[in-house]
């Protein structure tokens, strides 16, 4: 401490180039060195496991070097619920590198490789994925996603957790072409609210949209027993068992769970992300996409069809590290390797840098997803209560260009004021007579009007908060379900949103969302890896952005006539 | 219930809603094209009707099967079982399997619930293999001879140990 570097008497003289490039936002970005005995960098790291693997009876023995009686309660987990016992031996006898040219091969089909990775063990499939680099990360993605279909999902949300903002944004996030809308609240006291606010307006945008409210586990999925949500995926899940039980659950916890959600015909998935043990202080030594990869594979043993991951809300970490946005990448590849549906992050604010934030969502953009983003920010960022996203509503027009230069279906679209405007409108008349209905605090003419042309939260009138929150606890005591919700749109005449909202609810009662990658398309026809597989095989194969889709897509705000220069299309 | 065995399914029958409605039932045994605004609006439709049943399930476990993803059917097996079990029990349930939430004993004498009243066998082997882990792992609640004795008998032994976690912190006792 008494050691102070002496200081130039004179400061050096910078140039006027050095001078511009500090001014750069990417200079506000924190890096770091890597730190691998701490856990502190991505995924090439000398204290991660050696791949192996023993049977014996039937049973893993020893997996990635470690006996069986050595176990942790992760090894534990995926020895005997992930890692297919009579296949295993055989996969982890193929060469890393056969399999990582399997993934990116197309002659050999999506289900030849799943027929291999079924039984690799973590240490294996990181051998394998250290072997691509992003661009094969991205082939292989491409063939590998769950649903031949990608979609995105929104975050729909309000820093003064209006529930009427919330309700117009998911509106209009629905409109655009979002296939999940989710929220979560500054006061959580105000979830009930927000949550009906956000299922209603979703219907209101376009039929089908499937939504859920991120709060601690058990609310959760109160919410979504009562049919007030439709989907869950905030249910996190960590590499280290000492994270894992900081984080107050287990493997069976989780497990457990995720049957009592697919019990009440409930869709869900989990959440994991590289960096988030590394964040929580324990990464037992081990590289961030080592101990991702074991999360994947808890979540696959735990018989869950998804996983949201991509690091998500510890994005700045993978961020910081050398390599980390390709770890990023190969956290999605490896979900979907597993036969998971991957929500592949693009979600938590990442960069001051709109380059790098564009960078960083290639990626998952260019080969496509099940859910490109996991919450793209379908209101401005400081709304956001999800920390901010990596894209907001500032840059619907820049996704949507994209899309157009590159020809590729990142699930949204251009839609023109006057539509926007009429479900935006329609939404918040919706909620006033649905929150009539039900004798919750009024919404006025006023707020209407605000909502409709508002832009952020600030753009609204203020609501009476102690009012909100009586409204939000009564809405709980009295047990309103998703059913009262059709009941009192019904009644307020608002038959369509009635329906689309019943459709969703009866969904329920088929199970069909329950299957991997689910979503509802707009006629409510339930498409997942079942009836959409994804049946890549090379060039002219899988997904095609064309026909009526890629028509939609070539539609921006200004687009000049080719016939009249003066004028601009539709 | 005189329903008939299930049907064996293939992917072809996905999705259910629109191939084959015919199979599915609510819980309260109304088939599903019963479940029209008319009724919602006339009151004859409750929450409970807009529930999966466990038939369902066993259903979507085929579909899950024959599409090569045997842990997704293990699930909706284990989700079949449990639509038997009232809303706040699984959310009890679930807390008791949290980390030092429940004693060996408590654990027990869930699986054991699970399998006698529930008729929940493959959830039950869940919590006992669950049991076997955390005493492996010291991740069970310190046992203490009184509750432990309370928790094999009270069939609410599921819920205590967590009812007393969550309200520990700053409370004066």
């Amino acid at each position: 401490m008494t050691a102070v570097a002496p200081r130039p008497t004179e400061q050096a003289r910078r140039s006027l180039r050095t001078e511009a490039l500090e001014a750069r936002p990417v200079n506000l970005d924190g890096f770091v060195e890597e730190w691998p005995e701490k856990g502190l960098v991505a995924m090439e790291s000398d204290f991660d496991p050696q791949p192996s693997v023993r049977v014996a009876d039937g049973v893993i023995t020893e997996l990635d070097g470690r006996a069986r009686a050595d176990f942790d309660f992760m090894d534990s987990f995926i020895a005997d619920h992930a890692i297919d016992v009579a296949t295993t031996e055989a996969s982890m006898a193929l060469p890393s590198v056969q399999i990582a040219r399997m993934l990116i091969d197309p002659g050999v089909s999506r289900a030849e490789v799943i027929a291999v990775t079924r039984g690799l063990t973590p240490a294996k499939v990181l051998d394998v994925v250290k072997l691509m680099n992003v661009v094969e990360i991205m082939q292989g993605m491409q063939k590998m996603r769950a649903r031949r279909t990608p979609a995105n999902q929104a975050h729909s949300t309000s820093a003064r957790d209006n529930p009427l903002q919330v309700a117009v944004d998911a509106a209009e996030g629905a409109l655009r072409g979002f296939a999940e809308l989710e929220t979560t609240l500054g006061v959580v006291r105000y979830a009930p609210l927000v949550a009906i606010a956000l299922q209603v307006g979703g219907q209101v945008g376009r039929g089908g949209v499937l939504t859920q409210c991120a709060l601690e586990e058990a609310t959760e999925l109160e919410l979504g027993m009562r049919g007030i949500t439709a989907y869950a995926e905030t249910i996190s899940i960590y590499g280290t068992e000492s994270v894992f039980v900081d984080g107050d659950d287990t493997p069976w916890s989780k497990t457990f769970l995720a049957s009592a959600y697919a019990s009440r015909g409930i869709k869900m998935r989990f959440t994991s992300g590289t960096g988030s043990e590394v964040q929580m202080g324990n990464a037992e030594g081990r590289s961030m996409l080592y101990l991702e990869i074991r999360c994947i594979l808890m979540a696959k043993g735990a018989g869950v069809q998804g996983l949201q991951n991509g690091s998500i809300s510890c994005i700045g970490v993978p961020g910081a590290v050398p390599g980390g946005i390709r770890a990023v990448a190969a956290e999605n590849l490896v979900a979907s390797m597993m036969d998971l549906e991957c929500a592949s992050g693009n979600d938590q604010s990442f960069s001051h840098s709109a380059m790098r934030r564009t960078a960083r969502m290639l990626p998952q953009l260019l080969p496509g997803t099940d859910f490109v983003c996991s919450g793209y920010s379908a209101v401005p960022n400081s709304d956001n209560m999800f920390a901010g996203s990596n894209f907001d509503t500032d840059d619907y027009d820049d996704w949507n260009t994209i899309q157009r230069d590159l020809q590729v279906d990142g699930g949204l679209r251009h839609v023109r004021e006057p539509e926007v405007l009429a479900v935006r409108a329609k939404a918040a008349r919706v909620l006033q007579a649905l929150f009539e209905h039900l004798e919750l605090p009024r919404i006025t003419d006023e707020e209407v009007e605000a909502a409709t042309y508002a832009n952020s939260s600030n753009d609204y009138p203020f609501r009476d908060v102690l009012a909100d929150l009586t409204g939000a606890q009564q809405v709980m005591d009295r047990g309103v379900t998703g059913l009262d919700l059709v009941r009192g749109l019904e009644a307020t005449g608002f038959h369509d949103v009635a329906e689309n909202l019943l459709t969703v609810l009866r969904q329920r009662v088929s199970g069909d969302l329950l299957q991997t990658a689910a979503v509802l398309t707009a006629d409510f026809t339930p498409l997942s890896a079942i009836n959409d597989a994804n049946d890549y095989a090379g060039p002219g194969t899988g997904y095609r952005l064309q026909g009526e889709r890629w028509e939609e897509l070539k539609k921006l705000r200004h687009v000049t006539s080719a016939t009249d220069p003066e004028t601009e299309v539709d | 219930m005189s329903t008939p065995a299930p049907p064996t399914l293939t992917v072809a029958d996905y999705p259910l809603s629109t191939n084959r409605p015919e199979l599915l039932r609510t819980p309260t045994g109304k088939p599903v094209t019963a479940l029209t605004m008319d009724a919602v609006v006339s009151g004859e439709l409750t929450a409970e009707d807009l529930r999966i049943a466990p038939e369902t399930l066993e259903l979507q476990a085929q579909l899950a099967d024959a599409s090569g993803r045997p842990q997704l059917a293990a699930n909706f097996r284990r989700a079949a079982e449990m639509t038997a079990i009232p809303d706040a029990e699984v959310l009890s349930m679930y807390n008791a399997l949290r980390p030092r939430a429940s004693t060996a004993a408590q654990l027990t004498a869930m699986a054991d619930r699970l399998e006698s009243t529930y008729s929940a066998p493959v959830s039950a082997a869940l919590v006992r293999e669950a049991a076997e882990v955390y005493g492996r792992r010291r991740l069970l609640a310190d046992d203490e001879p009184e509750d432990a004795a309370t928790a094999a008998t009270s069939p609410d032994a599921v819920t205590p140990a967590v009812a007393a976690d969550e309200t520990t912190p700053g409370s004066p006792s």
